[in-house]
């Protein structure tokens, strides 16, 4: 998921073209990751060395690490550590941006300060991010302005983008969050939560995202809002409502809800709209607070 | 001799759930399979069919499973029911149990713990 927050953010910021990022993203697996862009992203070395190291590489048979440490740039430990640290999905990206001469190395070290600053994401926060820890991001770049429940529904969101991520798809991406006054559904499962707290939860997309999103859940093909795909997205969400209702109540909090239904073309008011990019279309998840 | 057939109740009103379960039950022993989508009918059908197991979602329409799994016990003490829902709280396994309930699955489920029902409640001494 963080590839994808990060390929935005560099898109937002000027670094490249949607047609640049698209034609990245296609290539990141079978992206070689260098050291360079590795000791970059956890700031050990500069751009700037790491193109004195390349420079140096050309005069002797030497390799980066070797050379790194020789120049003084790198220690061993922090060599032994960038050898064995993850294929992050945001470096990969990097490296193809790099491979690709879209960015040159500064960029990606500029880009990637700014990132932390922008966000302001401390270097733990970072390790977390970038290992797509759902929660950490979530936190990070979820708000729920003037919402009387903020950590609960952050909390909500994060546990609805791992059971997408679980059941429906691997590469779901939680995008923005929008407060609105009124929203025209097309097709939406609805559940109420009912306690302290009270909640109408409702899984809302257009009739092609509806029926893909059923059909992946169903682990089978359907092709239209009939009475299986109706009864696939409600058991979703009846699913995920019930696991988020067994956290809650681990924690001492005892909520109810009511059986999910499934309307078509209804309006909703006052509600925050939260979009979910999938693999074949967008699926909002809406909750209103009573 | 024969393969022995258990009659089962599955009472959800997710029809997804209910193919869902019969799928993974149909792997574990033979079985005839009855349905109902709500506590009512689930109660109705019980009292006419006689299953030799009822697995019952909680949060279903017209009367909720704890009421349905009240008022099957009653009929039949001897009744064995087995929760299978998504809403484990803290607050609805005490009240499963109270009811009578001699099992809880939280939803969703995984094969071993069908199997592991169907071995203590069906296929005893197996």
């Amino acid at each position: 998921m963080f590839t994808q927050y990060f390929g935005n953010y560099l898109l937002n910021k000027g670094y490249l073209t949607a047609e640049q990022l698209h034609d990245a993203l296609e290539e990141i697996k079978d992206a070689r990751l260098k050291l360079g862009v590795l000791a970059v992203n956890a700031g050990y070395m500069t751009a700037e060395q790491t193109e004195e190291v390349n420079e140096a590489q050309k005069k002797y048979d030497k390799r980066f690490g070797e050379l790194a440490i020789e120049m003084g740039y790198l220690t061993e430990e922090q060599l032994k550590e960038l050898l064995s640290s993850q294929k992050y999905g945001h470096l990969l990206l990097s490296q193809v941006l790099v491979d690709k001469g879209i960015m040159t190395l500064s960029e990606f070290e500029k880009a990637i300060n700014e990132y932390k600053r922008d966000y302001s994401i401390s270097d733990k926060e970072f390790e977390a991010i970038q290992s797509d820890d759902v929660n950490e991001i979530i936190n990070k770049f979820i708000k729920f302005e003037g919402s009387k429940n903020e950590k609960l529904l952050k909390d909500y969101i994060a546990l609805f983008a791992r059971n997408l991520i679980r059941f429906i798809d691997r590469d779901a991406v939680i995008k923005e969050v929008s407060k609105l006054e009124v929203y025209d559904c097309q097709f939406a499962a609805k559940q109420d939560i009912s306690g302290a707290i009270v909640l109408t939860t409702y899984i809302e997309a257009d009739e092609n995202a509806f029926i893909q999103f059923a059909s992946k859940y169903a682990e089978e093909e359907l092709s239209s809002v009939d009475e299986m795909a109706e009864a696939s997205v409600g058991e979703f969400l009846n699913l995920h409502n019930g696991i988020f209702l067994v956290n809650l109540s681990n924690q001492g909090i005892e909520l109810k809800m009511t059986p999910q239904e499934v309307f078509k073309d209804i309006k909703v008011e006052k509600l925050f709209k939260v979009s979910a990019e999938l693999s074949f279309g967008c699926v909002n998840i809406l909750i209103q607070e009573h | 001799m024969a393969k022995e057939t258990f009659k089962v109740l599955i009472c959800d009103d997710s029809i997804l759930v209910r193919k869902k379960l019969k799928e993974a039950l149909s792997a574990l022993a033979s079985f005839e399979f009855l349905e109902a989508g709500d506590g009512q009918t689930a109660i109705d059908v019980y009292k006419k069919e006689r299953p030799d197991l009822v697995f019952m979602d909680l949060v279903i329409p017209v009367k909720d499973g704890i009421t349905a799994v009240k008022e099957i016990k009653e009929f039949d003490n001897d009744a064995l029911v087995v929760i299978a829902s998504s809403s484990g709280t803290q607050e609805n396994l005490k009240k499963a149990i109270k009811a009578g309930a001699v099992e809880f699955i939280q939803k969703p489920w995984e094969q071993e713990q069908l199997s592991n029902v169907v071995k203590k409640f069906l296929k005893k001494g197996e």
